[in-house]
């Protein structure tokens, strides 16, 4: 099944070179390449069988009728080795904590405004910059609790920052969705390598909430909070609440009192302490944010305010999200931490400097221009793959307002063996591994959501621009994944 | 291990329950995820039960025929207006074709098997965190065997299949609810909501069956009568019980003693009545141990009534009647319910 394999010229996880794959991939290559096309393509409806049942679905809405799809799943895991994980770790963590910083610093003294390390003109024009924090003390100064940075290789198999998604990340249910269907029609896999467990993520998590309630609360009552069961997301609401043993609200069944949060119970009002929210600041509180907004609690800005109420991750921490802010987050490493950054960024132009956007409107054609508030793919111009209408369009939407716009170079993004049909074709991959913030520390999920362009020749990886996922492996120590033993081939015969 | 660290332990068990009360929204889509499957396996048996009866009577009693398919609407209050009457025309045939997929499939009908598995299943969505997930699996296992791509065929092939698939789902799906769930509030909700509908459609369907029977243009001579009551029976799910107890008796006093009036038996009106009380007791007992709300007080005064009726009663009163009482009280309750506990 690879003998039409292709690397494409590009950077392959798997393949050192044709038919030599790398190392850390060896046993799983030698399993998979001994296995029938049939034998695969059971495992492939099993899985598919395992997500529906379990209504691990999203819903793509048409017409009047919504369309409920699973999340494709790529059998074939990806695995990084334990080396280039401490790498990612580090550099992950330190970006963290640096974002951290800075959101602290804008929202109180601007310390690296009033330095010109950042312009200022730059956050006061974002969009996701909250005048309502100026001032606001948020417990144990955190404010990113949860991060999910988007990672790509490039050519080099150079580790990039693309994103850093401080806001409401999804996709970790997946992730923990993943291993665990991987576990059932995949046993043997594993057999031969030592991957680093994922399951307590729901269970640090939870830490990660408590550890912010308001001082005074003892056993501090912990929720979700959701849009609700339309949500594309929900079932990851869902999905958390469940595994972290907390309640999952919407925003009617919360109400605030006298400055404190309480949610509505067959018996009466209880204490809520801390709210992991997922649903945008916009429609966090109507009379705040958006008047028109039914899914917030009208007076929580306020309780948020005073004190008595956590909100994770805090308000306006998308100002840090803004992709004009993200070019400069190198420097707010430096500024401080007063260390290098251990992972780069992407090289990126910001249309609203001048000497960038000049050429940028010259380079249009070799380069991904995107909106700086927009995410999930949309709002985006691939360069290289658009009509002269299509950049006529954006040239002049980037003249009419520079700031909503940067350009990066097209990076080829890394490929990774996906089963297509009924043989291995490469497919270009990110990965987005979850962050928890504890203040003084960084706890990084061992692994991470790997998305898979599953579009022949296509490098957006979004689930709503048909993208699917795999398991990530990270291995508890460098090695080929020897170690197979007899035992493990007899596993793999009963299972298929 | 002694009995007072016993008990220590069962305390610190209560109480760890009763300081998190439930959200009251949750505690509604129990009670409503609990009463559509019940209603979608009470709908499930009358269709298998209806179609089987027809095939048995053949063209004895034309008239009747008729009667029964808009009996299988009148349980569901769906009897009038402009669609049953379209459905009701043609051939025995094509009524029996038309209503069967009108209660299957029809989008715009709620009471459709559909429909009360796709509220089932929305209502288990919005709670998912608080129900187990074998129960999630079995119910959405069942919703898609009637949305799925291949429902229809197998539908064309076998609507009688269908409908046994979707019986035993449903009461794979009660027997899961005890099993798998804590019987905390949650569950507690979901036996009310259970019971309720239950109650509620015995209730209907014993006084469609019965107007039906006395009425004389039908035709039914006195020897075939026992027919359209074992029907009633197996309408109600209640047929090889009732066989146990009444050995070779089907006499019409003894079928509704039985499905009215029975303490053993799960399907019976007075042991729903008394179940669902016996729930709306323990609810209160979590949420505030030295009161009772008026869901309880209802339940309890028709508990009781129930408990200490015989037939001749309910001759005196008329089945009829008898049975709107029952049905109307139950309405009350219900009511209650969400004033004390849904409404927060």
């Amino acid at each position: 099944m690879f003998s039409e394999y292709h690397l494409n010229g590009i950077f392959d996880e798997m393949f050192e070179a044709v038919g030599e794959p790398r190392g850390h991939y060896r046993s799983v290559h030698t399993r998979l390449a001994a296995l029938s096309s049939d034998a695969f393509q059971r495992r492939r409806r099993m899985a598919d069988l395992s997500f529906k049942n379990q209504g691990i679905t999203f819903t793509v809405y048409s017409d009047t009728t919504g369309v409920e799809k699973i999340f494709p799943f790529d059998l074939i895991p990806r695995i990084v080795p334990s080396s280039e994980w401490e790498t990612i770790e580090k550099g992950l963590s330190q970006r963290l904590m640096a974002l951290n910083a800075f959101c602290r610093d804008v929202y109180h003294e601007q310390r690296i405004l009033r330095e010109k390390i950042i312009p200022a003109e730059l956050i006061y024009s974002a969009k996701m910059f909250r005048r309502e924090m100026l001032g606001l003390q948020v417990p144990r100064d955190i404010y990113i609790h949860i991060c999910g940075t988007d990672l790509i290789r490039d050519k080099q198999g150079q580790y990039l920052v693309l994103e850093d998604n401080g806001r409401t990340p999804s996709g970790v249910s997946y992730v923990l969705e993943n291993r665990a269907v991987m576990k059932r029609v995949f046993p043997a896999l594993f057999g031969a390598y030592r991957v680093r467990a994922i399951e307590d993520y729901p269970h640090n998590l939870l830490h990660c909430l408590q550890n912010v309630a308001p001082q005074a609360r003892e056993d501090p009552t912990v929720v979700v909070l959701t849009p609700g069961i339309y949500n594309s997301a929900y079932f990851e609401h869902s999905f958390l609440a469940r595994q972290m043993g907390v309640e999952l609200v919407e925003g009617r069944d919360l109400i605030v009192d006298n400055n404190s949060v309480y949610m509505r119970t067959v018996a009466g009002l209880r204490r809520v302490d801390v709210i992991y929210r997922r649903l945008d600041d916009d429609f966090l509180d109507p009379l705040t944010f958006r008047p028109d907004s039914t899914l917030g609690v009208p007076g929580l800005m306020n309780a948020y305010r005073c004190g008595n109420v956590a909100l994770v991750n805090a308000v306006g921490t998308g100002v840090a999200d803004d992709k004009a802010i993200y070019p400069y987050v190198p420097d707010m490493i430096r500024f401080y931490l007063g260390r290098e950054p251990i992972l780069n960024n992407v090289p990126t132009y910001l249309c609203s400097r001048e000497s960038d956007r000049r050429y940028v409107l010259e380079h249009l054609h070799e380069l991904v221009v995107k909106s700086t508030n927009e995410s999930g793919g949309y709002g985006m111009l691939m360069g290289h793959q658009s009509t002269s209408a299509e950049r006529a369009k954006f040239a002049e939407m980037i003249r009419a307002d520079p700031r909503n716009f940067i350009a990066q170079p097209i990076v080829e993004l890394s490929q990774h063996p996906s089963l297509i049909d009924d043989r291995f074709e490469g497919r270009r991959i990110d990965l987005r591994p979850y962050l928890l913030s504890f203040g003084d520390r960084v706890a990084v999920m061992p692994g991470g959501l790997t998305r898979v362009a599953l579009r022949r020749g296509s490098l957006v990886v979004n689930s709503s621009q048909g993208g699917g996922s795999k398991d990530t492996w990270v291995l508890e120590e460098d090695g080929d994944g020897g170690g197979m033993t007899h035992s493990n081939f007899i596993a793999e015969g009963v299972t298929v | 291990m002694t009995q007072s660290q016993m008990m220590n332990g069962q305390d610190r068990g209560v109480t760890g329950a009763a300081n998190r009360p439930m959200l009251s929204r949750v505690a509604d889509a129990m009670y409503w995820m609990s009463r559509y499957v019940e209603r979608a396996e009470h709908i499930s048996r009358i269709l298998v039960e209806t179609s089987s009866l027809l095939t048995d009577i053949g063209d004895l009693a034309p008239a009747l025929r008729r009667e029964y398919w808009r009996d299988v609407l009148r349980v569901l209050g769906l009897d009038a207006g402009e669609v049953a009457e379209q459905m009701l025309q043609g051939t025995d045939e094509q009524v029996a074709f038309r209503i069967c997929h009108y209660m299957t499939f029809e989008p715009d009908n709620p009471s459709s098997l559909l429909g009360c598995l796709t509220m089932a299943r929305e209502n288990a969505r919005s709670v998912r965190e608080n129900i187990s997930g074998e129960m999630w699996e079995n119910l959405n296992k069942l919703y898609w065997s009637l949305r799925g791509d291949d429902a229809q065929a197998r539908y064309d092939e076998s609507p009688q299949e269908i409908y046994r698939q979707v019986l035993l789902g449903t009461m794979l799906f009660a027997g899961l609810t005890d099993q798998t769930l804590a019987h905390g509030q949650g569950w507690l909700f979901t036996q009310i909501g259970k019971s309720l509908e239950r109650l509620d459609l015995v209730c209907r369907t014993i006084a469609a069956r019965s107007m039906l029977l006395q009425r004389p243009d039908m035709g039914i001579e006195a020897d075939e009568r026992n027919i359209h009551w074992m029907s009633l029976l197996r309408n109600c799910g209640s047929l090889e019980a009732y066989r146990r107890i009444h050995v070779g008796d089907m006499e019409p006093e003894s079928v509704v003693a039985f499905l009215v009036l029975e303490r053993r038996f799960p399907q019976s009106i007075r042991y729903c009545v008394h179940h669902a009380h016996d729930a709306a007791v323990r609810v209160r007992a979590e949420i505030d141990p030295h009161t009772i709300d008026q869901a309880v007080r209802i339940l309890g005064r028709l508990n009781t009534q129930l408990e200490y009726a015989d037939v001749g009663e309910i001759e005196r009163i008329g089945l009829i009647s008898y049975l709107g009482q029952i049905r109307s009280t139950t309405t009350d309750a219900a009511e209650a319910l969400r004033q004390s506990y849904f409404l927060h």
